[in-house]
């Protein structure tokens, strides 16, 4: 017979103490401030930016739509560097020259590959042009 | 030195059986370097490499194609060779979906340039269209040969994604981005569904494996030996819920017309096969690990999930072809027939693999023979419509759409008439197209393992569906074209009007192959001989599947 891994409910009782003791800290938090906290009103208080700045104009500005494609390409490299940094730390544990490493190297470099196509991408779709 | 190559063993056991893997995967691989190939295309600034898009993709597929039908069975899933089957029916039907999608996205804008002899890159989106079609198909057979839970959940989000801007892409108007909308949100609830469904299905086996070699831990040889449980069997039908939005079953059919009416009558076509192979695809994997037993009748499903599917395709079928009945637009109408098709489809899941000796007994090949004839019919009747097209306001030409468009189209044009009429009739059922076969082979499935209250409902759909797939035929066959039929003409689009055409011409041809592609689905869906040693305990399995799940 295969071996098998049966779980029971009781396996789970880290999980529902943990998920308790975060909605007790939030719930917790919110009556003891309106319990114990100061409460105080006024103008300025309730201004946009309470620590002081004046508001000026509509926050429904325009704005030019490049900012969303440079985000985006942003996006797509920080997430490349999250992936890349646990890769880097572990890398070093494979003995040099082994099949593993090989593989897990080339696995990294297809990765690194599909940024590069990325960037082909972006760069013949216009989105490093600034004119 | 010693413990550091332990360590790194450890750390990468799992990289031999990856390298295994790829050996499964050249059809994928081939379709995913053409999607980066076909993406950098789409945005030269020659606009004879732009045209090039379709080719690269043509051939790509038909690469894919070859290279599929000579993957290696996968020995450790329960069915060997479907994946390999599959993958060759789903390059045969891009190949013509290639064809058909030809010009949906860039042709305002390839006028446009043509005229200014400008070429704005962040304007076109034909690179993309492209591209995201063959995304699309390389999910659709990554799914078909999924042994893991990850794996099914990208491979199915990987075949859904792209059709979501597929749809918003492929037309000018407000309709296409609110189909696109629509269907987004609704998708994403959907996999929402079956992704909590995987989860559970995690909890209850603790393991993401759906199917291992014998002797290793997978979610069907812990439920082969625990059984299902109360969450195993919530999971598991969270699950097939989840998957029924991609073959729009009900409950979660409701965005099917709206979508299909939305998007361009090319995107439609697509939509009507790719989402729906995959979910049978992954439906299919997801009942094999309770068990289909290859030997035992129809009570071979967990009662429960029985139950669930039994509904379901029961409510699909009648919901579908009433639906389609009160329908104006053949768009609309096509879209209520395919939810009907999913039901007649759900029949030869529910059916399943019959007894291992008659190959007519076998549900789960009636399925994959169903959904190869479905592909052909479907994108025959889908393509007549984006065929044709008259000038519309604005200088933008409009698809064909409603009954009073093609009326009268035999008269005005034989070719896609008939191909509308034979297309139309083949997903009636009617005898000697393809699409009675595929409906036969469906009903002996479904008799053979006891089905009968069932069966009788598909005959009952079948005469309702007679009469909304006979108005298309009369449209086009015995109606006499009016002034308003005439204003449309074929499209610029050589290729719609083949792809249109070869699907008519399967639909008769392919009759003649009919024996032998049954055969070949039979074997597609062939029980793995170590998977069928490994479940001959599931007889023991319906004793101790008391709740809880009795341990050994």
């Amino acid at each position: 017979m295969p071996t098998t891994l049966a779980l029971e409910l009781i396996d789970y009782l880290p999980i529902t103490i943990l998920v308790m003791m975060a909605a007790t800290f939030a719930i917790a938090n919110l009556v003891l401030t309106m319990i114990i906290g100061p409460s105080r009103t006024g103008r300025t208080k309730e201004s946009t930016y309470e620590s002081g700045m004046n508001p000026i104009g509509t926050a429904r500005k325009r704005f030019n739509v490049r900012f969303y494609i440079i985000a985006m390409t942003f996006l797509l490299f920080d997430v490349e560097i999250v992936f890349l940094y646990p890769w880097a730390a572990t890398f070093t544990n494979t003995s040099t020259g082994s099949e593993n490493a090989s593989i897990y190297l080339a696995r990294v470099l297809f990765f690194m590959a599909t940024t590069v196509i990325a960037y082909i991408y972006g760069y013949r779709k216009g989105v490093f042009k600034f004119d | 030195m010693m413990s550091l190559a332990t360590q790194g063993m450890v750390l990468f056991a799992d990289a031999h059986p990856m390298v295994e893997k790829i050996t499964h995967l050249h059809a994928e691989i081939v379709l995913f370097i053409a999607t980066v190939v076909v993406m950098v295309l789409g945005l030269s600034h020659n606009a004879g490499m732009r045209r090039l898009c379709g080719g690269v993709s043509v051939v790509a597929l038909i690469v894919a194609g070859v290279l599929g039908a000579m993957t290696p069975d996968m020995a450790h899933m329960p069915m060997p060779g479907m994946s390999g089957f599959l993958k060759v029916v789903i390059a045969a039907v891009g190949v013509l979906l290639v064809l058909l999608i030809e010009g949906t996205v860039d042709r305002a804008y390839e006028n446009t340039v043509r005229k200014t002899g400008v070429f704005d890159g962040l304007r076109s989106t034909r690179g993309e269209f492209y591209a995201f079609m063959l995304f699309s198909l390389t999910g659709l057979m990554l799914t078909t040969g999924a042994d893991d839970l990850i794996w099914l959940f990208l491979a199915l989000e990987l075949t859904s994604l792209p059709t979501y801007v597929m749809v918003s892409i492929s037309t000018s108007r407000a309709r296409g981005q609110e189909a696109g909308v629509k269907y987004f949100f609704l998708g994403a609830m959907g996999a929402a569904m079956f992704l909590y469904g995987f989860a559970l299905l995690y909890g209850a086996s603790g393991t993401t494996v759906l199917f291992a070699p014998a002797g290793e831990v997978s979610i069907a040889s812990v439920f082969a030996s625990n059984g299902l449980g109360a969450m195993g069997m919530l999971g598991l039908v969270m699950a097939i819920i989840g998957v029924s939005f991609k073959i729009a079953a009900v409950p979660m059919h409701f965005y099917t017309a709206d979508v299909y009416e939305g998007a361009a009558s090319s995107v439609s076509a697509f939509l009507a096969f790719v989402p729906k192979l995959a979910g049978f695809a992954a439906l299919i994997l997801l009942l094999s690990t309770v068990g289909w037993t290859h030997g035992e009748l129809h009570d071979s499903l967990p009662d429960a999930v029985r139950i669930v599917l039994w509904v379901m395709a029961a409510m699909t079928m009648t919901v579908g072809n009433v639906l389609a009945i009160l329908q104006k637009s053949v768009k609309r109408m096509l879209a209520y027939s395919s939810i009907a098709h999913s039901g007649y489809m759900l029949v030869g899941l529910i059916a399943g693999p019959g007894n291992g000796g008659l190959l007519a007994g076998n549900g789960l090949a009636a399925v994959l023979f169903y959904m190869l004839c479905y592909g052909f019919m479907n994108l025959g009747a889908f393509g007549v419509l984006a065929s044709l097209e008259r000038a519309g306001m604005g200088g933008e030409s409009e698809e064909a759409e409603t009954f009073a468009d093609i009326r009268g189209l035999c008269a005005t044009n034989p070719l896609l008439g008939w191909t509308m009429v034979l297309c139309a009739l083949s997903l009636l059922g009617f005898p000697p197209l393809l699409g009675f076969f595929g409906k036969l082979f469906l009903f002996t499935s479904a008799i053979s393992a006891g089905e009968i209250l069932l069966v009788v409902v598909m005959g009952i759909n079948s005469a309702i569906a007679a009469f909304y797939y006979l108005r298309l035929v009369i449209a086009s066959f015995i109606d006499e074209p009016t002034a308003e039929s005439r204003a449309f003409g074929v499209t610029a689009f050589g290729s719609r009007v083949a792809a249109s055409a070869i699907s008519a011409a399967s639909v008769v041809v392919l009759v003649l192959a009919a024996s032998w592609l049954m055969g070949k689905t039979g074997d597609a869906v062939a029980p793995s001989p170590t998977q069928q040693v490994d479940l001959t305990a599931v007889d023991g399995i319906h004793a101790t599947i008391a709740p809880g799940g009795a341990e050994e």
